[in-house]
């Protein structure tokens, strides 16, 4: 005896009845969702941006402000890593107990690394987006270009038909 | 792949090659003396002993190279100068300029189409004369 497995799809198409003859007699469809919204008890939030280290528990290690120098900052977190790992070594060799701390420092440094890759794909998707513009004007340049040298030449082709009809 | 996501990749394998450095030599070690009551520990094996010292030296050389393969990638950053206000300035530029190009160039499409009618028309009509389809005013 097989009972449904899953629920039945939502009621929602008995109000399409008459929607062939008369668009208006079924309802709009939602507008969008703006700000949180419940999808299978989790709740989403509509506004895609990174949430900064702060709200994570993290602490920041590069500097904070408008403008941060990535390439800079990269390299000296990964310099920092690396002495870290050293650190790690040498407590592992001397006091091995001691290891948690180092532990979570070289975690909080791969943490803050990670982030500032993140916050690098707003820029990454501005630049891809100029990149597509300009390959945009050009092709269209070109298409202009070929449609004026297309009509001129009919126009020239034109013109000698006419002078071959007169001359007869 | 694109630069951002090989600086992923870099950094996490960065970070695995840092736990299974760790990892092997702590497994691998042998015995040391913890303290002068204790007797000698007994010798290890000798495949241990032969590619154990090597063993610090190659994982240490591979995490080395990690790092300045990230330096490399970090320096290979197509990172414009003048941050967020300048790349939207350049957006606004471009977008302007793509609605001109773009007005233009439906211009010069519908001029092309109105001749093309023209040009079929004026065909159509010389044909008929031609082949004497229709009576002569």
């Amino acid at each position: 005896m097989a009972t449904a497995t899953f629920p039945p799809p939502p009621p929602f198409y008995r109000l399409y009845k008459d929607y062939i003859e008369n668009p208006k007699s079924a309802p709009e469809p939602p507008p969008p969702i703006e700000g949180t919204y419940v999808c299978f008890a989790s709740s989403y939030t509509t506004d895609d941006v990174l949430p900064s280290l702060e709200e994570q528990g993290v602490r920041q290690l590069y500097p904070k402000g408008p403008n941060v120098d990535f390439k800079k900052e990269l390299r000296s977190l990964n310099r920092e890593l690396q002495l870290h790992i050293l650190e790690l070594a040498d407590v592992l060799v001397e006091r091995p107990s001691q290891y948690a701390r180092r532990v979570e420092d070289i975690s909080l440094i791969f943490k803050n690394l990670h982030h500032l890759l993140n916050s690098l794909r707003p820029h990454q998707a501005r630049a891809t987006l100029i990149h597509i513009l300009e390959l945009q004007i050009q092709r269209r340049k070109q298409a202009v270009e070929d449609i004026k040298r297309q009509r001129e030449e009919a126009q020239k082709l034109l013109k000698e038909a006419l002078g071959t009809l007169a001359g007869q | 792949m694109d630069i951002i996501s090989q600086l992923q990749e870099q950094v996490n394998q960065i970070a695995g090659l840092t736990f299974n450095t760790f990892g092997t030599l702590q497994r691998d070690a042998p015995s040391a003396r913890l303290s002068q009551n204790y007797p000698e520990p007994p010798p290890n094996p000798t495949e241990d002993a032969a590619s154990f010292p090597e063993q610090p030296k190659q994982m240490s050389a591979a995490l080395v190279k990690a790092a300045k393969q990230f330096d490399a990638l970090v320096a290979a950053l197509p990172l414009s100068e003048g941050g967020e206000e300048a790349q939207l300035k350049r957006i606004a530029e471009l977008q302007a300029e793509n609605d001109a190009v773009g007005q233009e160039l439906q211009r010069q499409l519908e001029a092309a189409e109105r001749e093309l009618k023209l040009v079929q028309e004026l065909f159509g009509q010389t044909t008929d004369n031609c082949l004497n389809l229709k009576k002569p005013d």
